[in-house]
């Protein structure tokens, strides 16, 4: 770009504007972080709907895998910040919506694992046990452990949040329009069994992150390939 | 009565360094060279000039065993852009008037 040589206002506005541009179409995230999570969440969630549907065990939690997932997440974070040569307005506060969504899925995962246990507990001590009673009396009552109906729904709605406001902040279409698909399907899970919400939840992890991820990772390869040009 | 365009600013250069930093918090200097397409020498020095007019703020410092250049606007400089783009905007007002 030459530097002192003498240019209209019109030129000057175009320097502007391209600039903003360029700083605005600068994708600094590589979109792995994303393609991960989508496709762990996905697939455990699609395993979790054919361990329901069809009455089967793998052998062990499929949900460690999400457990698991957190060390490549490290690995990515610590290369994406070490690669990143440019640091926007929104980041810190991104970088905390996903920290807080993170606290709290695992917050939902501890209520889910415990709360069933201490509500029997303490339903003991007050002298009383919950019942599962068929209206038909084809099988005698049996006692049964308290539950929340449809749990998977609220982890749609949480998966939603954080990705609303990422598409929102970074104007990133695909996340925004994966956030609204996942608020739908939300609301769709709101009548459906728990089997059912388990492929609502893969359709949501597909479309909250997987697709949007599979986006930025092109857009971001195209972008890396054009300054090596 | 027209403001006058703050010399500054009114060099292509330095009017795009200052447009490619309003937008973000921090940028490398590599990067504000690959997005301006100047050289090195020519971006340093119109970065230092912008430094020394208190527009941005320029932090050296060692990553990975490398040397970083980052550059970051200040509050002057962000005041002066703004100045700027409004001086601009009479300009431009007046052409076409």
């Amino acid at each position: 770009m030459p530097n002192e040589k003498s240019f209209t206002e019109k030129e000057s506005l175009d320097i502007i504007t391209s600039m903003i541009q360029k700083a605005k179409g600068s994708y600094h995230e590589t979109g792995i972080g994303s393609i991960l999570w989508g496709s762990v969440i996905a697939f455990n969630s699609f395993v979790t709907y054919l361990e329901i549907r069809y009455d089967f065990y793998i052998g062990f939690d499929v949900w460690i895998l999400a457990l698991a997932a957190i060390i490549p997440q490290i690995f990515i974070s610590i290369n994406e910040k070490r690669k990143g040569r440019i640091k926007k307005y929104e980041d810190d506060a991104l970088d905390t919506v996903w920290l807080v969504f993170g606290i709290s899925i695992f917050a939902l995962s501890a209520y889910r694992i415990i709360v069933g246990g201490a509500t029997q507990s303490l339903i003991k001590e007050e002298g009383w046990v919950m019942m599962k009673h068929y209206l038909d009396g084809r099988r005698p009552d049996e006692p049964m452990q308290p539950f929340v109906p449809s749990f998977y729904s609220i982890y749609l709605i949480l998966y939603s949040f954080p990705t609303l406001v990422t598409g929102i902040v970074k104007k990133f279409r695909p996340m925004l329009y994966g956030a609204l698909i996942s608020y739908g399907l939300f609301i769709f899970s709101c009548f459906t069994s728990t089997q059912n919400d388990m492929l609502l939840g893969t359709f949501t992890a597909i479309s909250c992150w997987l697709i949007p991820g599979i986006v930025l990772r092109r857009k971001y390869l195209a972008q890396k390939k054009a300054a090596n040009v | 009565m027209f403001k006058e365009l703050d010399p500054i600013l009114h060099s292509q250069l330095r009017l795009a360094v200052m447009s490619l930093l309003i937008g973000i918090k921090e940028a490398e200097f590599t990067f504000i060279r690959e997005k301006t397409n100047a050289t090195a020498g020519n971006l340093s020095v119109q970065v230092q000039k912008l430094k020394d007019a208190g527009y941005i703020e320029v932090i050296k410092q060692f990553k990975e065993n490398y040397p970083q250049t980052i550059c970051k606007i200040t509050p002057r400089g962000l005041e002066a852009f703004d100045e700027y783009v409004k001086a601009l905007q009479q300009y431009l007002q007046a052409g076409k008037e």
